[in-house]
Order: structure tokens, then C-alpha cells, then sequence
């Protein structure tokens, strides 16, 4: 793929907590319109690679370039107004703030008062159970209810990527699904993803490429179909035994 | 005096008088913890320069005492701007107890600088001297100082000004935002430091303001900000840590509490009122009457 269609360029991004390194040259790309999964087990460093893009987790060494820009050290609010929106793993929301008041706060980047009132219907129609439930604070929400205010708040600034940690953890089936719904939806018409997922098999179903990620390395990349089909991909985290 | 109607509305006045000072105070605590989980133990010595700085610029330049608040106030919340960017925002991310430190040095630096200047001018004790001090309205029952309905008039309209841009502003929802959930108030793309160093002023300048009021009506010396710091954070246990509804009702309820308790078991029990209530409070109710960050 060529260069300058990337989005956003992670190139040998190492990062860490204190004397534990967790990423060990994390490489990846991701262009404009394209759904990216990264996906691997528990511990993996899934999380800390979305943390590190949006500014929450300085790198030690590497860098993330978005929009031809290296994006170095700055922080995170900086990196948010460029339009890199991040719904992070636990939700993150503002839990004694209503669910209105929590996507105005997704919408104070919008440079117009008429974007954010667009937005607002945008995400309630995206969303119809977080219109009823308006006037609810956050903390009283469902957990996939929560999930959907998450990402309906990330939406409210028009990022021009959207990184989701983890959407289906904790939630039941039937929420997943109308969850990922809703991101394929978002695919489809061209917003431009990268989603980190445990569920190997949700994920690599809305994505158009994969990345593997083991213990802080890539291992495999591949469009989610391939990866569907790999061996090993099968063995480790689809449970089907090879024979 | 005797358990007539008439002295216990006066008590119940003095009650809503100090309360409204504790309002103030604890207001600006509560913001301050709210947004940067940090208790600044010399919020007391802030409020003590506020009421020295106050006689001041009356004494120097003449104006009314109440206009010279203005100044006092504003210098004092620069203070604490210079206080958050040049001491508490280096520390950020390092062992609470450098806050700690930090903030027990300030009382001693922010109370012997003060009684260096102080000291010569008014030994022990001053008290700022409103050009209303002998006035009162007859209410009947009771009189009433000018100085009371001032007092209570400026400190009140602060506070409902406070609670109008916390409430129902866009900066005062980034406020709310980076009080309930830092890192989510980042990827909001709020610059939260600047929340930090906006409330950390803020907080400070209530703190003066108090300080100011409490001059008014108490005589008070460069170290008189220690007790009436302690009740405030009394209250802001009461009121729910971070919360300044909680801080506005625990200030009042505080105040009332103290007046009556004073009056009825004498003026050696008026200090020991807080930390009944906040053992009270600790074992009853952790929590504070409203959750935190509200």
C-alpha cells in the first residue's frame, strides 16, 4: 500500500509501564476508509497500544505519525483535536453527568453549534435507546447502554479515526451484536477504524485487515478473511482444532 | 442570655454568617480536591492573606473595604495560579506525599510571610473596619448588622455564580468533566492542567474572599486561618468529597450547627463542633451527603 494514503502510521512503537515493557516494536498502518483489527489474548498489549496512539501512554521509543504529522509526545487532549477519537476499554464515561451532557462533552471539538446539534441526532438515530434515557446520568445506565454512550460520544467530534478498545467486553450476546451492527454500519460508509477485540471472530468479520498481536509483538498480518483461515489463528483463538 | 425567641433568631442569624464564610471556604476546597485529588492544607493561610491584603489596600488607597475585596481577591487568586503552575503541577504523577509536603510548607512560608508584615502594623489582632460597623436594621426581633446582609449578599451571589457557570456553562461542564473522570476529560480534548490551574485560582480566590468576610466580623491574626481550614474540611467531608453542592449545603448546616452548639454549650465547645461531626460523619456516612464530582 502506498505511503501517503495512511491515516495514521505506527512505526516501531515501544511502550511500557515503569520497568515492564509491554509493546516491543509495534509497526501498523492504517488508510483512510479502512477498518483495522488488531486482535490477540488477554495481555497481548492491546490496550496499551490504543492508549499510547491517543496520548494517554507516552512511548518509550517509535513513533505514531496521523495525517503526516508526527504526533512525538503530545498530549492527549492535543492528539484528541486532531481527530483521533479513542472509546476506551471500561467506557471512561462521566457517570454523574446525564447522557446528553456526556456527548456534548464528545462534541466540544465540533468548531460549529449546528455540527453538534447535527451530531446529537446523527448519534441518537445510531443509538435510538440513548435518546429515551437523555436525561439518565450515565452511572444508571446498562453496561451495553454504557458501551453505546462510549462510542456515540466518541462520534460527537466527527474524528476522522476512531480506535474502540474492547466494545464487547462484559456484555451479553445480543448487545455485541447490535454493537457491531453498528460499526459495520460505520465501515461501510467509509469512517476509518481500528478496533481492538478479545473476540477474535467479531472482529475479523467487520475488519478489512488484521494484525496479530502476541505478547507486545505483530505476528500476523492479513485481511480478516486470511486470517479467518490460518492455521493457527484457528488454533489459538477461533478454539477449532486442526485434523 | 435566656431561651427566648429573640436570641435564639439571633443565634440562628450568626449561624447563616459564618455558614455563608464556610460556604466560601469549603466551596474552594472542594473544587480544588474535585479537580486535582489534592488537599491544600494552606488554604487557610490563603484565606488570611486575603483578609490582610483587604485592610491594605483600604487603609492605603481609602476605599471602602468591600471594593478593596476586589483587589485582594484577584491577587490572591493569582497566587494561587503561581502556587499550581511553579509547585503543585511539577509533583503531578509523583507520591502523593510530595503534595503533602508541599502544601504544609506553604502554610509555614504563606503564614511567617505574612506575620512579617503583619506584626509590625497590628501586633496581635486586626479587625477590617467597615464604615457600617455601628449599623443595623430593627427586624423586629432582632437587629440586624449592615455588615450581615453585605456579608451574606456578596457571598451568596459568588456562590449561585459559581454554581451558574458549573452548571450550566460549557468551561463549567469541562470542570464537572475533569472532576468525575480525568483521563475521559482528556479525550474529550479538555486540556485538563488548564482546568487545574484555572480551579486551583479560583479556589483560592474564594479562599481570600472568606478570609476577607471573616475579618469583617472576627478579629483575626496571620495565623487565625488554621481552625476555620479545619472546619472547612470538615464539611467538605460532610458535603461529599469534590462536591460543591456539598460544600454550600455542609457549609450552612455547619454553621448553624456551630452557632447553636456554641450557644447552648458554651464558646469552649464552638472548635471541638467539627471534629464531633466529622467523627460523626466518618462513621455514619463515608461518603458525604452527595457523591464525589457531582
Amino acid at each position: 500500500m502506498p505511503r501517503g494514503l495512511d491515516l495514521l502510521a505506527v512505526d516501531d512503537l515501544q511502550v511500557g509501564y515503569g520497568k515492564i515493557q509491554v509493546l516491543w516494536g509495534v509497526s501498523l498502518r492504517l488508510a483512510a476508509g479502512e477498518t483495522v483489527a488488531v486482535v490477540g489474548s488477554n495481555g497481548a498489549g492491546k490496550t496499551t497500544l490504543l492508549r499510547s496512539i491517543a496520548g494517554l501512554l507516552p512511548p518509550v521509543a517509535g513513533r505514531v505519525v496521523f495525517r503526516d504529522r508526527v504526533l512525538g509526545r503530545l498530549p492527549a487532549h492535543e492528539i484528541a483535536r486532531r481527530g483521533l477519537a479513542l472509546v476506551p476499554e471500561g467506557r471512561e464515561l462521566f457517570p454523574w453527568m446525564s447522557v446528553h451532557e456526556n456527548l456534548l462533552l464528545g462534541g466540544r471539538l465540533c468548531a460549529e453549534r449546528l455540527r453538534v446539534a447535527e451530531n446529537l441526532e446523527w448519534v441518537y438515530g445510531l443509538f435510538p435507546v440513548l435518546r429515551e434515557r437523555r436525561r439518565q446520568s450515565a452511572s444508571t445506565l446498562s453496561g451495553g447502554e454504557q458501551q453505546m454512550l462510549a462510542i456515540a460520544r466518541a462520534l460527537m467530534s466527527n474524528p476522522s479515526v476512531l480506535m474502540l478498545d474492547e466494545p464487547s467486553t462484559g456484555l451479553s450476546p445480543r448487545v455485541v451484536e447490535s454493537i457491531f451492527e453498528v460499526i459495520a454500519g460505520l465501515a461501510q460508509r467509509g469512517a476509518t477504524i481500528l478496533l481492538v477485540e478479545q473476540n477474535v471472530y467479531l472482529a475479523l468479520a467487520v475488519a478489512d485487515r488484521a494484525y496479530v498481536l502476541e505478547r507486545g509483538r505483530l505476528t500476523l498480518e492479513g485481511t480478516g478473511q486470511e486470517l479467518i483461515e490460518h492455521a493457527a489463528v484457528r488454533q489459538a483463538y477461533l478454539g477449532v482444532a486442526e485434523g | 442570655m435566656g431561651l427566648d425567641a429573640a436570641s435564639l433568631l439571633q443565634v440562628l442569624v450568626w449561624g447563616l454568617v459564618v455558614g455563608s464564610i464556610y460556604v466560601l471556604l469549603a466551596t474552594g476546597l472542594t473544587l480544588i480536591f474535585g479537580v486535582m485529588k489534592l488537599v491544600n492544607f494552606a488554604h487557610g493561610e490563603l484565606m488570611m492573606w486575603g483578609a490582610f491584603l483587604t485592610i491594605l489596600i483600604a487603609q492605603s488607597t481609602g476605599v471602602n473595604p468591600y471594593v478593596a475585596m476586589i483587589g485582594s481577591t484577584a491577587a490572591v487568586g493569582l497566587l494561587g495560579v503561581a502556587i499550581e503552575r511553579l509547585g503543585f503541577r511539577p509533583l503531578r504523577g509523583t507520591a502523593k506525599i510530595n503534595e503533602i509536603f508541599l502544601s504544609i510548607a506553604l502554610i509555614l512560608v504563606l503564614q511567617n510571610a505574612l506575620a512579617r508584615f503583619f506584626v509590625p502594623y497590628f501586633r496581635e489582632n486586626a479587625q477590617i473596619r467597615t464604615p457600617y460597623a455601628t449599623e443595623y436594621f430593627s427586624l423586629g426581633l432582632v437587629n440586624l448588622r449592615y455588615d450581615f446582609v453585605i456579608l451574606l449578599a456578596v457571598a451568596w451571589a459568588i456562590t449561585f455564580g459559581l454554581w451558574f457557570v458549573l452548571f450550566h456553562t460549557a468551561p463549567g461542564r469541562d470542570v464537572r468533566a475533569t472532576s468525575q473522570n480525568r483521563a475521559a476529560a482528556l479525550l474529550m480534548g479538555i486540556d485538563v492542567r488548564r482546568i487545574d490551574m484555572l480551579c486551583f485560582g479560583i479556589g483560592s480566590a474564594l479562599a481570600a474572599l472568606a478570609g476577607s468576610l471573616y475579618g469583617v466580623v472576627n478579629p483575626f491574626s496571620p495565623y487565625a486561618g488554621t481552625i476555620p481550614a479545619i472546619k472547612a474540611f470538615a464539611v467538605i467531608i460532610l458535603g461529599g468529597l469534590g462536591s460543591v453542592p456539598g460544600a454550600v449545603l455542609g457549609g450552612l448546616l455547619y454553621g448553624v450547627v456551630e452557632s447553636f452548639g456554641t450557644f447552648f454549650l458554651g464558646g469552649s465547645w464552638r472548635d471541638a463542633i467539627a471534629f464531633v461531626l466529622l467523627i460523626v460523619v466518618l462513621m455514619v456516612r463515608p461518603q458525604g451527603i452527595f457523591r464525589e464530582g457531582a
